[in-house]
């Protein structure tokens, strides 16, 4: 039976690095919940300690209400898929996807009828005598997704699955993997160093960044409300303009001074206290700016260079100062694009500007 | 509700697989490695007489000229060995290596040929050739050359040099293809000439190879028992010394024999520990995408270098020519008459029911446990990190440092007495081969296991099944290679294992080595070719399969 998964204030201390430090996450059951983080963040750490093959340093696992910390990783009843597939090179399709029912014990009637199922779900029914050698690698990616599966695991573990795949057969398996875990309703922890991955396949996402959440939540709520300036830089595209609180105002908003000496109205992120005379970092999504010429509130750049992308345009405007701004506009029929070195006005939208402490490092 | 098993108690994960197994396998290495050398050191430092100072025996060797010379001559041989194997070794690898000359792979096979026999057998076949009434000395001496005496010093030297030459041999072939041959381009096209950029370029990226193959030769030396039992006469080194102490009267002066061996270890040990920090001080851990290329000589150069190699060759394999040819041959004692015969291998055939079997036996049942256990060794080694595995490692390394003839006489002393009276009995034999060669399969088992991802044995692990059965379905079918190849290995090493035997066998349980060592004594020169020719055989066949079926290049022998 899946069960839900709580991970409570679990670290992980290697002579001198702390890769992970202090994570609580408590993940229900059937969700499907996410690791996201950059390369070194202790995504994989984590999940190995999870499935058993570490041990944390401080804190517990709970499957359900269970402590498991010393349940060796054979007994967890998880059902990890690793990153470079992890097959059994010398064992065929079948007897890849059988190996842990039979080590489970089970009558050769029930394997022969559940594997022939599992590999049916993932179309690979038609190949299950060939040698992983003989198979590509989403297929190869597909035999050990079926093999985590069929044992019905209590929670299913992915590092990073679709790491090794070309961009359409990524795309292909991502949506596979999220329909196959619905059906079942396992529990699903999953890791990626790839945002639009995250965003797209979870229920809910946790942000790590040098082995610490910075913010848990859906991916819709990551994206628009960014907790911390490591967030707003690292989930989507976004405009990062260092500035200078002029002006703090009782609704919270304030007034920020950029370095080319224009202003722009912004709201501090919930839980941080900016001050009058404060260094901060404003963040603007390309795609929350509206182009105009002239109207208050707005500010001045001038056109530098466009890019084209087919659904999108990528503009980037000088403000006088620092780094250029960029502004999307989507490529539809009917959208008029300014001539390069033109003036134009950027209005962002109501809300969409959000004041961060200190200052990104360039 | 979760299906989750509940965790077992302490007691019980220090009773799964793995730790049961290093727990043997630290067991074992401690029976039959450590208590022999550590009871062997013991008696050197105890007095024959009661009262006697601990350094005693010690003090008595460096104070004895019959002792100590035998020192100074173990490394006069060894050392003059080692510095001839490399004046040969080293030109005959860039030779084979980077010539386009006829038969090239012919070559390395010979090598490998000449490699793999018995010192032993070397030896007498060219006191046969060489000796005194020898059918080269009288060729000779009929036109009036009179070639130089094989006995004593010179002989032991020449033998040592054509026997273990093929270390260095194989070791720079193999270091020589891993140097780029970009390495190379640059420093032709900065100027420099073949050789000077053979002196300045290639040899110090091949001085790990260089080093490693010298010390090799030198432990080889140092260490062997045959050869100058047959070629010393007068001239005694220590391993004779060693053996003469213990034989003379049965365990009658092991005290004098542990001092002799605890010497010989020292020297062995140091030698080892020097090899590993050469090895790693010299390593620039080059690897070459395009390796070095086969060039054309010039015909002068080409001739040279032809003469050479193949006069090497041949008088590294005449020896055993000898030996083929008289296995057919009709002897009157130690005088082969030029006559056809297969009287010789009757008596082989007669021993098939003893020596013959014995050999076959022990070497299969030893190399069999050298297989399941240095396997289990190699994945503690390479996948359990920790201060258990590294101990393992350093043992495992350390039982490659003990000679055969210290681990026959520290066996002797430590397993001669009730209740554990074990000298003699077969298992005896089977347990020191085990010891001295697990080496074989460890090492070939930790390189691929390096090489092998943990991620498919951790999928096994989280689909449920135990370590041990993880390791059985999972590890062992991918090692199978290498824990194949490392068995071929083992078994063409132990099978013409003398120096432990000697010591460790009684009449019952004596092998095809020690008689061949027998007939050699005994003048029966018929007899020993026929029964040396057998252990050749014995112990090629698996090499050939190794090389011709595994893929395996020559230098997987070093
Ligand atoms: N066995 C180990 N010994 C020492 N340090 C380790 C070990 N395993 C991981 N680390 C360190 O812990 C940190 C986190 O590693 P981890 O593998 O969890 O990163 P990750 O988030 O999975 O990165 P990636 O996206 O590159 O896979 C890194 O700094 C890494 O160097
Ligand atoms: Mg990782």
């Amino acid at each position: 039976m899946t069960t839900s998964v709580s991970i409570d204030n679990v670290s992980k201390e290697f002579s001198g690095t702390t890769a992970v430090d202090s994570v609580s996450i408590e993940i229900g059951q059937g969700e499907f919940f996410t690791l996201l983080g950059s390369s070194g963040c202790g995504k994989t750490t984590l999940l190995r300690i999870i499935a058993g093959f570490l041990p944390q340093t401080r804190g517990d696992i709970r499957f359900g209400d269970k402590i498991i910390n010393n349940v060796p990783a054979h007994q967890r009843n998880t059902g990890m898929v690793f990153q470079n597939y992890a097959i059994f090179p010398h064992l065929s399709v079948f007897e890849n996807v059988a190996y842990g029912l039979k080590v489970r014990g089970r009558s050769r009637g029930d394997i022969d009828r559940e594997v022939r199922q599992m590999l049916d779900l993932v179309r690979l029914g038609h190949l299950s005598h060939r040698l992983p050698r003989e198979l590509s690698g989403g297929q190869q990616q597909r035999v050990v997704l079926a093999r985590a599966m069929v044992i019905k695991p209590d929670v299913l573990l992915m590092d990073e699955p679709l790491s090794n795949l070309d961009t359409e057969m990524r795309l292909h398996l991502r949506s596979e993997i999220r329909a196959l875990q619905q059906q079942f309703g396992v529990t699903t922890i999953y890791v990626t160093h790839d945002q639009e991955e995250a965003l797209l396949i979870s229920d809910r996402v946790a942000v790590m960044s040098t082995g610490k959440v910075v913010q848990l939540g859906p991916p819709r709520e990551i994206y628009l409300q960014p907790s911390t300036l490591f967030v707003a830089s690292f989930i989507g595209d976004n405009n990062l303009l260092p500035a200078m609180v002029e002006e703090t105002r009782p609704d919270g908003s304030l007034l920020a001074r950029l370095p080319g000496g224009q202003a722009l109205i912004a709201h501090a992120v919930p839980g941080q206290k900016l001050s009058h005379g404060e260094a901060c970092t404003v963040s603007l999504r390309p795609q929350d700016v509206d182009l105009k010429q002239g109207g208050p509130g707005g500010l001045e750049g001038v056109l530098e260079d466009i890019q084209f992308l087919g659904n999108t345009i990528k503009m980037y405007f000088s403000l006088g100062e620092g780094k250029p701004v960029v502004v999307t506009l989507p490529g539809r029929h009917d959208v008029t694009i300014p001539t390069v070195g033109s003036k134009c006005t950027l209005h962002p939208s109501a809300h969409a500007v959000t004041a961060f402490e200190g200052v990104v490092s360039q | 509700m979760s299906s989750v098993a509940t965790a077992p108690s302490p007691l019980s994960r220090l009773l799964s697989f793995w730790p049961i197994v290093t727990l043997v396998a630290l067991a074992t290495s401690t029976f039959l490695l450590l208590l022999p050398v550590y009871n062997i050191v013991g008696l050197s430092f105890s007095g024959q007489e009661g009262g006697a100072g601990i350094f005693e025996n010690y003090i008595m060797f460096f104070s004895e000229p019959y002792y100590y010379r035998s020192l100074i001559n173990s490394f006069i041989v060894s050392i003059s060995a080692m510095v001839l194997a490399l004046l040969i070794g080293v030109p005959a690898a860039y030779i084979v290596s980077r010539y386009d000359i006829v038969g090239r792979s012919l070559i390395k096979t010979a090598v490998v040929l000449t490699f793999v026999s018995p010192p032993f057998i070397g030896s007498y076949s060219w006191v046969v050739l060489l000796g005194r009434k020898g059918v080269l000395s009288q060729m000779f001496a009929d036109v009036g050359i009179s070639l130089p005496s094989i006995y004593g010093a010179p002989g032991i030297i020449f033998v040592f040099t054509l026997q273990f030459f093929p270390f260095v041999f194989l070791l720079v072939s193999s270091g020589l293809k891993s140097i780029d041959q970009s390495v190379e381009d640059a420093a032709r096209n900065l100027g420099s000439g073949e050789g000077r950029t053979f002196f300045t370029v290639i040899a110090p990226l091949l001085l790990p190879s260089i080093t490693t193959g010298a010390l090799l030769v030198f432990i080889a030396s140092f260490t062997d028992l045959g050869t100058p039992i047959i070629l010393g006469e007068r001239f005694r080194v220590l391993p004779v010394l060693i053996y003469g102490e213990f034989v003379n009267d049965f365990g009658g002066r092991p005290v004098l024999a542990s001092t002799l061996a605890v010497l010989l270890l020292i020297v062995t040990t140091g030698a080892l520990l020097l090899q590993r920090r050469l090895a790693a001080r010299f390593s620039y851990a080059t690897s070459a995408i395009r390796p070095l290329t086969l060039q054309s000589p010039g015909p002068l150069k080409r001739f040279l270098a032809s003469v050479f190699i193949y006069g090497l060759v041949l008088l590294a394999l005449l020896p055993m020519i000898n030996i083929v040819i008289s296995a057919f041959l009709k002897s009157n004692g130690p005088v082969l008459v030029a006559k056809f015969t297969l009287a010789n291998f009757d008596k082989v055939w007669r021993m098939a029911d003893g020596p013959l079997l014995n050999t076959v036996m022990f070497t299969t049942i030893a190399t069999a446990m050298c297989a399941i256990m240095g396997t289990m060794i190699a994945y503690i080694i390479a996948r359990r990190s920790g201060r258990i595995s590294a101990l393992l490692d350093t043992v495992v390394m350390f039982s490659y440092a003990v000679p055969g003839i210290v681990l026959g006489v520290g066996l002797v002393v430590t397993y001669h007495n009730p209740p554990l009276a074990l000298t003699g009995t077969p298992l005896i034999l089977i347990l020191a081969y085990f010891i001295r060669r697990l080496p074989f399969s460890v090492r070939s088992s930790v390189s691929s296991l390096q090489q092998l991802s943990r991620d498919t044995e951790e999928a096994s692990i989280n689909l449920g099944a135990g370590p041990g059965r993880t390791f059985l379905k999972i590890t062992v079918p991918l090692l199978s290679m290498a824990i194949l190849s490392g068995a071929l290995l083992t078994w063409s090493n132990t099978i013409r294992e003398l120096s432990a035997t000697l010591v460790l066998q009684s009449g019952s349980t004596t092998t095809i080595s020690v008689e061949i060592f027998n007939e050699v004594a005994n003048g029966n020169f018929g007899t020993a070719s026929a029964l040396g020719m057998t252990l050749i055989v014995l112990t090629f066949l698996p090499l050939l399969l190794l090389f011709t079926f595994l893929g395996k290049n020559e230098e997987a022998l070093v």
